[in-house]
């Protein structure tokens, strides 16, 4: 008996099945890569905060889990931007910490960031509307 | 004890990752290893052992890639501002130590910048150096032959024959912009290409 050789349908189905996962995520992560400027600077909005708790309240609250290392090059860039500024700030710890916080002009494009984010998902939000309920 | 070695094995990553960093000026570098190093101690839970050391860092990176995020996304962040090409090639050169397609990208900048020179020195010398600026054809023996640019020797000069004479003006400023426009276009592409790259492994 040759069992290679024999093709079970249930194996085919389940790669189908698996194949199709991955290309639901991969698009899952394209969209929450757009969204992860405008998310990290949200973040901020009402407190100052350090690398690590911007990835974990990330994680949290957005289900976006990046890299770690990655954070900070990105906020560093916001910094050159002009968006955060971040201070040293000698921690109970026992160790310092680097906190960022929103400046003037960070809050304004965070604030345009949203409007433009709302308006884009209201918009999809109406497209997507006719498929409630619909059993097509 | 376990918490002396946990910081030794702590230390010996931030090393590796400022010496990738070296392009960079030394105050950001020591910013970027000072960040790191308090990112990886808040991780920590009481004493910082191997163990634990070891899960922060391959949860952040190994040296090459953490540096790699690093210098790419500061490198982008000056080019957006300043998109001369002095800029553009101080990025490649940067850059071009952390990966393959960097070492490349900097050797075609490097040669393209090089021979776009040669020819506009060339041009600029011919008026005042009539006999020994230009593009030389030298027999080499056997049939083959070498191409020499640039201002050469009375020697060479003799032996070799003059291929563009007074045309090598108007040829090389052409040949020279043009070259030196292509290859500030092809590093303004690649730096575009490698921060892609390194964003692609950020989701």
């Amino acid at each position: 008996m040759n069992i290679k050789s024999t093709r079970d349908p249930r194996d085919e189905a389940r790669k189908q099945i698996v194949r199709r996962a991955q290309e639901l995520g991969k698009w899952e992560t394209e969209v929450r890569k757009g969204g992860l400027g405008l998310a990290v600077l949200a973040i901020l909005w009402p407190e100052r905060l350090y690398g690590l708790e911007i990835l974990r309240r990330l994680d949290s609250d957005a289900g976006m889990s990046i890299p770690e290392g990655t954070i900070y090059p990105l906020l560093s860039r916001m910094k050159a931007e002009g968006l955060v500024d971040s201070e040293w700030v000698e921690a109970d710890a026992g160790h310092p910490r680097k906190y960022y916080r929103l400046t003037d002009p960070g809050r304004r494009r965070v604030r345009e960031m949203a409007q433009s984010w709302r308006a884009f998902a209201q918009g999809l939000e109406r497209l997507l509307a006719p498929m409630d309920g619909d059993p097509k | 004890m376990s918490n002396k070695a946990g910081m030794a094995h702590l230390d010996t990553y931030l090393d590796q990752v400022r010496r990738y960093l070296k392009p960079l000026p030394k105050s950001e570098a020591d910013e970027v290893v000072a960040e790191l190093r308090s990112h990886v101690l808040d991780r920590m839970a009481g004493q910082p052992t191997p163990g634990q050391v070891e899960a922060a860092i391959a949860a952040l990176g190994g040296p090459r890639e953490v540096a790699r995020f690093n210098l790419t996304e500061r490198v982008s962040a000056e080019v957006d501002e300043d998109r001369s090409p002095l800029t553009v090639l101080r990025g490649i050169a940067r850059l071009a130590g952390l990966s393959l397609y960097g070492a490349f990208a900097g050797l075609v900048s490097f040669a393209g910048y090089g021979i776009a020179a040669s020819f506009l020195i060339t041009a600029a010398v011919k008026p005042f150096a009539r006999s020994n600026a230009g593009l030389w054809r030298t027999p080499e023996g056997g049939g083959s032959y070498s191409l020499a640019l640039g201002v050469t020797s009375h020697v060479r000069a003799h032996q070799g024959q003059e291929l563009l004479g007074w045309w090598i003006i108007p040829i090389g400023v052409g040949v020279g912009l043009i070259l030196g426009w292509l290859t500030w276009r092809f590093g303004l592409f690649s730096l575009r290409l490698m921060r892609r790259s390194a964003q692609r492994s950020r989701a």
